[in-house]
């Protein structure tokens, strides 16, 4: 135990001296979390101005409408600016604002006398998916609106039912694979800059030399690169709770045992080429390639549950599959899987299998002694 | 003459001691824009039905193949299940009675308030089709002024917007790592005690980099056109803008490999410039849609002003302050420029080893 601890020590001194090498690991999942943030998260509701020329009432009733009906994020779909018509429309025009709706003067009238009342909506649409919402909101506020000024009652009724009590948003759904991969791409990024720097150093023919077994020299560097790997997540998982409020609270070390069980399949295979490649940026590439191809594919940007077979099979290949619901369930739901023995019990034969083979190939590779 | 082009063939050669770099940088914006263009936001939702077993659900299917843009892709794809249970679905919809109403009832699989919000609306919409079709006269009706005279798709955006980050990561990567090489092979001591003037040095990597930006710009240029069908009007407007931040960015990589003097910081700070910058710069939408914080500081990127400028050249609409964004990429690239010099003076020509 006592030459485990010393070749802990090693590794970490060596981590010292170039911290900034494993930033790598962190860096790919942090660009996907705030670039997948700016998209998906932030102030959903539209600025936008109304300009009324209703002569009659039935005008201000549409704008009061704006604030009351709200979005699923518990949000207005709209945020009317309170704006004189001239400059409405130069911030239309400077895309300051997304629309300008404009009520008529004979608006109420024509609303009254059931003669096609009609407003006119000026929107931006060089993104489409925002011209879609521009219409789907109208349609949610037209309602709203219906109902507000006594017309007839719709010939259809609308209800909705949740399998939970409680909502999270797309981004939370997301950011718990960022999580993932950012535990994973960080052991693997720290594997490759210990092994990296032991090639450099030639340190790796004096473990072919070793008399002893290579797998108690390998192990203080997967561990340690676990360590790391599992501070990386940690600092995602920080970034997430600042941004969203999400954290696994009493559940953290239920996430970190799934996390590390997924970690060590990757930081083994990482091993293996990290003791094959000559060149740290090769390997790096391929690490940061594989890792968003199995965040992807894996379940990170969507759940797998709702996969076609076609993905799934592939995605069953890798344990991020299987432990990317689970770590849902338990980070943003803090409820306990109902598959989490099941789940356990796959992860940690992958690891199992993973490490097995990982020692087993790496120290092939090092008593060849080229 | 004939020194700079020994200079220039030389730097072309170095490509060999950093392939995987040179394809990375070269390639990464493309690869990033196929695999996000793949999973982007597409207005078109599929919408599970539950098989109508009465005249209101039959009309509701109707109504939603009518839901969609009158210039652009339809907002909804029914699919008709068999099912009446959730099951292993993202969410169905069932028309029933209740309480003597007919009632759509939608249940949802996870509690995804992006997916909710996209299913409610999408249903909404459909309903209210049926509610103005029994409203007649008295139904409200929206006439629509678009900016644009089509919907254009969110990947044209996207692959315009990340154009500048194409032409920066590539010189910036490859100036980072090129340069510390530089520091580790200790060819700089070569440079030091050459009669050369850095400006012959620094020059024909300046070029060299700057081919190789706008490389991988047009390469990115190759691969969005292909996938959306969208390619640019004004392609001088395009190329000007592009080598501006071509030369901002080869400047910010050398001194990034002047500074660090090790390939590896070079290559991964090289890497976020170039990614905040995109982030910052108006990479998803355009800057002034945000407003506060995040367009004062995407106004301090040059992504920022490059997007406003590459804009007309794929819209056909002008946008910002064309002057202004034009002048402030010119005055960066100056800066950049000078910094290089002084920082190249600094660490290679008055460093002592």
């Amino acid at each position: 135990m006592r030459r485990f601890w010393i070749l802990l020590f090693t590794e970490f001194k060596a981590w010292c001296r170039d911290p900034i090498t494993t930033f790598g690991g962190f860096i790919p999942p942090t660009v996907l979390l705030v670039a997948f943030g700016l998209l998906f998260s932030g102030e959903l509701a539209f600025p936008i101005a109304v300009v009324n020329h209703d002569s009659g009432s039935s005008g201000a009733v549409l704008v009061e409408t704006f604030d009351e009906v709200l979005s699923p994020f518990n949000q207005p779909y709209y945020r009317v600016l309170d704006l004189t018509e001239p400059k409405a429309w130069e911030a239309f025009r400077t895309q300051r604002i997304d629309a300008v709706w404009v009520i008529p003067s004979d608006f109420s009238d024509r609303l009254a006398a059931g003669q096609h009342p009609n407003i006119e909506m000026h929107f931006s649409n060089y993104i489409d998916d925002r011209a879609k919402n521009h219409r789907l909101y109208a349609a949610e506020i037209l309602w709203r609106f219906y109902e507000k000024v006594g017309q007839p009652a719709p010939p259809l009724e609308m209800a909705e039912e949740y399998p939970f009590p409680e909502m999270v948003d797309w981004f939370s759904v997301i950011g718990v694979g960022l999580v993932l991969l950012g535990v994973t791409l960080g052991g693997m990024f720290n594997v490759f800059a210990l092994t990296y720097k032991e090639q450099v150093a030639r340190i790796t023919l004096e473990f072919g030399l070793s008399p002893r077994s290579l797998w108690g020299i390998l192990l203080p560097k997967m561990v340690l690169a676990l360590v790391m790997g599992l501070l990386t997540g940690t600092a995602i998982m920080g970034i997430l709770y600042l941004w969203a409020g999400i954290w696994p609270g009493r559940f953290l070390w239920a996430v970190y045992l799934l996390s590390s069980l997924v970690a060590l399949f990757w930081i083994s295979i990482a091993l293996v080429f990290g003791l094959q490649a000559r060149h740290y940026m090769a390997a790096a590439i391929v690490a940061i390639l594989t890792g968003v191809i199995v965040f992807f594919v894996g379940g990170g940007f969507s759940p797998v549950r709702y996969y076609s077979k076609e993905v799934l099979w592939f995605a069953r290949l890798f344990p991020n599959t299987y432990a990317i619901d689970p770590l849902r369930d338990l980070i943003l739901f803090h409820v306990w899987p109902n598959n989490w023995l099941q789940t356990l019990l796959i992860v940690t034969g992958f690891a199992v299998l993973g490490v097995g083979a990982g020692l087993a190939v790496s120290e092939r590779r090092l008593r060849r002694l080229d | 003459m004939t020194r700079f082009y020994l200079f220039l063939l030389n730097e072309f050669k170095l490509a060999r001691t950093a392939i995987p770099i040179h394809m990375v940088a070269i390639l990464q914006p493309s690869i990033l824009f196929l695999f996000l263009s793949f999973i982007l936001v597409h207005p078109t939702f599929k919408v599970n039905v539950s098989q109508p077993l009465m005249d209101e659900g039959h009309v509701l299917v109707e109504a939603m193949e009518q839901v969609g843009s009158p210039i652009g892709a339809d907002y909804i794809d029914p699919i008709i299940v068999d099912s009446k249970e959730l099951g292993d679905l993202r969410q169905i919809i069932t028309v029933k009675e209740r309480d003597g109403v007919p009632t759509a009832v939608q249940q949802y699989g996870l509690i995804d308030s992006n997916q909710v919000k996209n299913l409610r609306n999408r249903l909404t919409a459909a309903a209210l089709h049926l509610w103005n079709a029994e409203l007649k006269g008295r139904a409200l009706s929206i006439k629509e002024h678009t900016w644009l005279p089509y919907d254009a798709p969110y990947t044209v955006y996207f692959g315009m917007a990340l154009l500048p980050m194409a032409a920066f990561v590539a010189a910036a990567i490859i100036g980072g790592v090129l340069t510390a090489q530089d520091f580790e092979l200790k060819t700089t001591l070569e440079y030091r005690l050459s009669p050369v003037s850095p400006v012959l040095i620094l020059g024909a990597r300046l070029v060299r980099l700057v081919l190789s930006s706008l490389l991988s710009a047009c390469m990115l240029l190759v691969v969005a056109g292909l996938v959306t069908g969208f390619w640019p009007g004004n392609i001088w407007r395009l190329g000007g803008v592009l080598l501006t931040i071509a030369i901002m960015a080869s400047c910010m990589g050398i001194i990034l490999g002047l500074l660090f003097r090790s390939t590896i910081p070079a290559y991964i700070s090289g890497l976020s410039l170039a990614l905040a910058g995109w982030i910052f710069g108006g990479g998803f939408a355009l800057a002034s849609g945000f407003g506060g914080v995040y367009e004062r500081i995407s106004r301090l990127t040059p992504n920022a002003h490059a997007v406003e400028l590459c804009f007309p050249a794929f819209y056909r609409v002008e946008i910002g302050n064309p002057l202004r964004s034009a002048l402030v990429l010119i005055v960066f690239s100056v800066i950049s420029l000078s910094l290089l010099f002084f920082t190249y003076r600094w660490r290679v020509t008055k460093q002592a080893y």
